[in-house]
């Protein structure tokens, strides 16, 4: 059930460099969300714009109705929202898109993700029967999010910094490679971040015979499978082998096994 | 409360607000979101003979005021669209009036979609013949905005159905009154108008087109004063009823295309902001008559004072 909800602003504060954490109270999506869904957020104020700016909810308290994303200023949308004080109604569309799977509780689960991505997989290991292992990745230590916060659920968390300003040298889908070469049980891979990112994730568990559940970033439209805006290449039944899903609709989380990096 | 009630080509619809081709998908998208019960009619995405894959993304980008797309007409075909439970099976079920947009890349296919339909035609209400598309067969020259073509598929797809048909103007001529009388002459019984107006966008830090297709169709509010100048010059050109459209958000919006001579009124790329915006264009026109101590909608259609 899709919903439309004017939320209220509760808080809406920088956590560092250039991210930001939006609290709002928006109890019938709050209680309804799964894991890597989405909101579709209308900006306060932005009348020349025409569209909503998609958001993964980063974390509920269902007991009280509040709604958490965390976002990133990168144009003129996100910039207005940093600039919306608390106590402003802002309108949802949500819980979209499909969502991650919860691992079971035998499983060997593991995060990997960047940027923003972070806040897409947290109500995963949060609402997760077993600890995830999480392997976060950034540009420099001040890209690196929520590390803390993943560890206050019990997670165990390792960071990698392109600069080596925090953690492993190098990229974040090192750690994963070190990980499944690592002689344990083969892990149950969740990814969000950077499409290029992802890509590599994709092509690490395909080389071993895995698989992972990745959640794309597609410039969005209407949000709910209505325009067709959001189409992503995915491995299909047809005579080339390829076809157009929508990834507000059919994802944003996919397969890797079924994505097509070009 | 106004009488809102409308008749388009002896169709009679609740209300004068429509859902504008290719931004309701096909209904069921915006079932959680949208009573249906309260709009005049929906129009569904373009339907062609086969399916159709549609352009590469980037399909759509935001613009000053507006939207870019190239969506490319992705759609199931017609069969799929006929018979798969997301598609016609459930636009049966909703109670309000279904218009089908269609479009082919020769006059063979708009008339062979038209008749599919047509054998299978429960549930439809009328067929609207978007005639923005390139005539593959003529080298691609789009066939709204050439007479000759634009008369031919209208003839074709008359012969094709008896559903009520309403052809889908481009505001891309120079002259869309000719156009209009042009399709009102070939058999249609309602026009429409308008469609987006071909438009480009550029990223200036990567140099390269906002569009994977390099152009694209303006839709939204910068189109708007456009779009009240070309229903204006259609309402002196024919007679029919017209179903206006173009940037329009709120029942302000729609009530200028009333003045400006529609009978009804498309909405679009506002829905994908404000889905609620339908009701309340609704609402608000009904608002506004009984300001106005309007009895019927109707009575201020072409009612612009000039
Ligand atoms: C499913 C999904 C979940 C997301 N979750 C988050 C999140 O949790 N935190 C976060 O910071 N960001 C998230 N994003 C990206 C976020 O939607 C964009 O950063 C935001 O739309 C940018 O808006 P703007 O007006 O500031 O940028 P502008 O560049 O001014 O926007 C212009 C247009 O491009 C679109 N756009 C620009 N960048 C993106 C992008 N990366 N993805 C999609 N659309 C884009 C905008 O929506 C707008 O329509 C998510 C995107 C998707 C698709
Ligand atoms: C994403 C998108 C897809 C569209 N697809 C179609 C289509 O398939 N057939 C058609 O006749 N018009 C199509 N249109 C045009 C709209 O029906 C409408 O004529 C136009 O957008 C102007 O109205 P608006 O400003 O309210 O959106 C499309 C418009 C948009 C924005
Ligand atoms: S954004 Fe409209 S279909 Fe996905």
């Amino acid at each position: 059930m899709k919903n439309e909800e004017t939320a209220r602003s509760l808080r809406n504060d920088r956590i560092q460099g250039d991210y930001y954490r939006l609290d709002l109270e928006a109890p019938v999506i709050a209680r309804a969300v799964r894991p890597g869904q989405f909101v579709h957020t209308q900006i306060p104020g932005l009348a020349h714009r025409v569209l909503r700016r998609p958001f993964s909810v980063f974390d509920t308290d269902p007991a009280t109705g509040r709604l958490s994303i965390i976002y990133k200023v990168v144009g003129e949308g996100t910039a207005r929202l940093a600039a919306t004080a608390p106590g402003t109604p802002i309108s949802l569309l949500g819980p979209l898109g499909n969502g991650f799977s919860l691992p079971s509780a035998d499983a060997f689960p593991v995060i990997v993700a960047g940027g923003f991505g972070c806040a897409a997989t947290f109500l995963l290991a949060r609402r997760s029967p077993v600890p995830f292992r999480v392997l976060i990745g950034g540009r420099s230590v001040a890209d690196l999010l929520l590390v803390r916060e993943y560890r206050e659920l019990g997670c165990t968390v390792r960071v990698a910094t392109e600069d080596g300003s925090r953690g492993h040298r190098g990229v974040v889908t090192d750690l994963l490679a070190q990980l499944l070469d690592g002689g344990g049980p083969p892990p149950r891979v969740y990814a969000c971040g950077p499409n290029a990112m992802l890509g590599a994730v994709c092509r690490l568990v395909s080389g071993r015979g895995l698989d992972a559940e990745v959640s794309l970033d597609h410039v969005m439209c209407c949000g709910v499978g209505a325009c067709y805006t959001c189409v992503v290449k995915v491995l299909a039944d047809t005579p080339d082998g390829w076809e157009y899903v929508r990834t507000c609709l059919d994802g944003p989380v996919f397969r890797a096994r079924e994505t097509v990096w070009e | 409360m106004a009488d809102l009630s409308v008749t388009l080509a002896g169709l009679a619809l609740r209300n004068p607000v429509i859902t504008a081709s290719g931004t309701f998908g096909y209904g069921a998208d915006y079932a959680d979101l949208v009573p249906f019960e309260r709009l005049g009619a929906i129009t569904v995405k373009g339907v062609s003979l086969a399916p159709c894959r549609g352009n590469p993304p980037p399909r759509t980008a935001e613009v000053f005021g507006g939207l870019l797309n190239a969506i490319g007409l992705q759609n199931p075909g017609v069969d799929k669209f006929l018979h798969d439970s997301r598609y016609l099976p459930f636009l049966r079920t909703v109670d309000t009036a279904v218009f089908v947009n269609i479009w082919g890349t020769s006059i063979e296919e708009y008339a062979e979609v038209a008749r599919r339909l047509d054998a299978e035609s429960e549930g439809i209400a009328a067929l609207e013949i978007n005639i923005s598309c390139p005539n593959i067969k003529h080298g691609g020259i789009a066939f709204g905005t050439d007479l000759g073509l634009a008369g031919r598929v209208v003839r074709e797809v008359r012969k094709a159905t008896r559903l009520p048909l309403i052809t889908k103007l481009s505001p891309n001529v120079t002259d869309i009154g000719e156009f209009a009388r042009c399709v009102v002459e070939a058999g249609s019984d309602v026009v429409s108008l308008i469609n987006t107006i071909p438009a480009m966008a550029i990223d200036i830090e990567t140099r390269r087109p906002k569009l994977a297709n390099v152009t694209g169709g303006l839709s939204g509010p910068a189109i708007k004063p456009v779009a009240v100048r070309m229903v204006y010059q259609a309402r002196q050109a024919v007679d029919v009823p017209i179903i206006g459209m173009g940037g329009i958000q709120s029942a302000a919006d729609a009530l200028e295309f009333l003045l400006a001579g529609a009978d009804a009124v498309g909405v679009g790329t506002a829905i994908f902001a404000d889905p609620g915006c339908l009701v309340r264009i609704v609402d608000g026109i009904d608002a506004c008559l009984d300001r106005w101590g309007v009895p019927h909608v109707r009575d201020i259609v072409g009612g612009v004072i000039v």
